[in-house]
């Protein structure tokens, strides 16, 4: 049948989708939840490598999969709430149903004039599209589209996005962090004391310590071959970020904290947006526009195109920068209570 | 019918938006409701993936292996890049965001030492 749709591997996949979605809503245990979400996360990032989406699947199999889940994970073990108690509205329930099945229904209803699943004709493929698949090389060297489109033609988008990931930081500090002298005052009785250490165990330790280095070594080339290969500032500095969260994991938070201190960290967090927006504000002065690579070509090496091919790098490492640092500060936030004394 | 067959991507699309939607309204979990929102998120993400594959399409990395040429001769080959790099970014917002709600969770916990909406009201009516 020629309309079958082209990936039949991927309708597989979308229906086990559905499946883990409705499993991590349904089942009471919130640990399983959190863990089944993970496992979504996977078949999600599995999806969309079929469909030829390699930089968004390896961005999913580190954010969706990896530090999401623990982050849903150190809240409920600072809270202790790990089993969601049985509750009555069944009534309320079914009539939301109806409801969001009613939405469901008007959304699907404009299903027949959407364009057909890998038509390339479509106004979505047909129109920008294709100016950056063609002109990627002439312009900056950059065989990766995708790295090139993010920091280099669409720059200021990823320039607000990573300030986004800062002020989320910043929130979840605002939110959470507790004064120390207020703690000593004597603040509300401190969270459940948690029941298990895990670095107890000599196998996490010795394996977490054996499999750091390679880990950082890893994102590091991902953030320097992202020009190349999927990956880029993002990927990297989310497994840069995870590579100490296992180490706070597997240890504590306060070797983590030893190396870096809570100023250290947030000094991090900031300095990533700041050399991003200070790349863009020296191609200013060189005459150019605002994150207009091409101008710096009298300070880096290389003729104009080079030059944006390396203005992209800076840009990407004050990126992987930004994420890194927020990642770790928010994963100690939520997994301490704000405390950063001791925590998952 | 043959239609629906075609685009059955969008299908599950708007199913996974009306399984989050009503995980964020019916739920009365507050993880629940933030497992909710990330799955609403996906759903998303997954309609912009979608608008953007290209049937019988290589991935947007332009190599001398996968036989491109340059310049490329066929755009309708490469998978749109524009789509992708706008939820990649949105992938690791929403993680963000996500760390932004569970810190909120975290807080009403610590006053209310429950994740349970109705105990919550019922706490703050006392």
């Amino acid at each position: 049948m020629s309309t079958l749709p082209i990936w039949q591997f991927d309708v597989l996949l979308l229906i086990l989708v559905v499946l883990f979605a409705v499993v991590a809503l349904s089942i009471r245990n919130l640990m399983g939840a959190a863990v089944v979400f993970g496992a979504y996360s996977f078949m999600m990032c599995l999806i969309w490598a079929g469909m030829g989406a390699v930089d968004v699947a390896f961005t999913e199999a580190a954010v969706g999969a990896g530090v999401s889940t623990v982050f849903v994970v150190s809240t409920l073990y600072n809270t202790g709430a790990t089993v969601q108690p049985r509750t009555g509205g069944l009534a309320f329930k079914l009539f939301i149903g109806v409801v969001v099945t009613i939405a469901g229904a008007f959304l699907l209803s404009a299903l027949p004039d959407f364009p057909e699943w890998g038509a390339s004709d479509s106004p979505v493929n047909a129109k920008v599209a294709p100016y950056y698949i063609l002109n990627t090389i002439a312009d900056s060297h950059v065989p990766n589209v995708v790295t090139s489109v993010l920091a280099d033609y669409r720059g200021f988008d990823t320039l607000l996005e990573t300030t986004v990931v800062f002020i989320a930081c910043i929130a979840i500090y605002s939110i959470l962090r507790v004064d120390k002298a207020k703690l000593e005052a004597g603040e509300p009785a401190a969270a459940p004391v948690p029941r298990y250490d895990p670095g107890d165990s000599l196998i996490v330790r010795q394996a977490s310590r054996f499999m750091v280095p390679f880990m950082q070594l890893f994102a590091l080339y991902v953030i320097a071959h992202g020009h190349y290969s999927p990956g880029g500032g993002f990927q990297g500095g989310v497994i840069l970020g995870a590579s100490l969260i296992l180490l706070a994991i597997s240890f504590d938070l306060k070797s983590l904290l030893r190396q870096w201190s809570e100023k250290t960290l947030m000094l991090l967090v900031a300095a990533g947006v700041f050399l991003y927006a200070a790349v863009g504000l020296a191609c200013m002065f060189m005459g150019g526009n605002y994150l207009d690579y091409g101008f710096l070509d009298s300070i880096l090496p290389g003729e104009q195109d080079m030059a944006r091919s390396h203005g992209i790098l800076l840009v990407e490492i004050g990126v992987g920068i930004t994420v890194m640092f927020s990642m770790i500060a928010i994963h100690i936030n939520l997994a301490s209570n704000g405390r950063f004394d001791r925590g998952l | 019918m043959e239609k629906l067959i075609a685009n059955f991507n969008y299908v599950i699309v708007v199913i996974l938006m009306m399984i989050g939607l009503w995980s964020m309204l019916a739920q009365k979990n507050l993880i629940k409701k933030c497992i909710g929102m990330a799955i609403f998120q996906t759903g998303i993400i997954l309609f912009f993936i979608s608008i953007g594959a290209k049937d019988n399409a290589l991935i947007p990395i332009l190599t001398e292996a996968a036989n491109h040429t340059y310049p490329v001769s066929d755009v309708s080959k490469v998978a749109n890049p524009l789509t992708q790099i706008l939820m990649l970014t949105a992938i690791v917002v929403g993680v963000a965001t996500l760390g932004v709600a569970l810190a909120l969770a975290q807080k009403i916990y610590q006053q209310h030492s429950s994740f349970d909406e109705d105990e919550i009201l019922e706490n703050e009516r006392k």
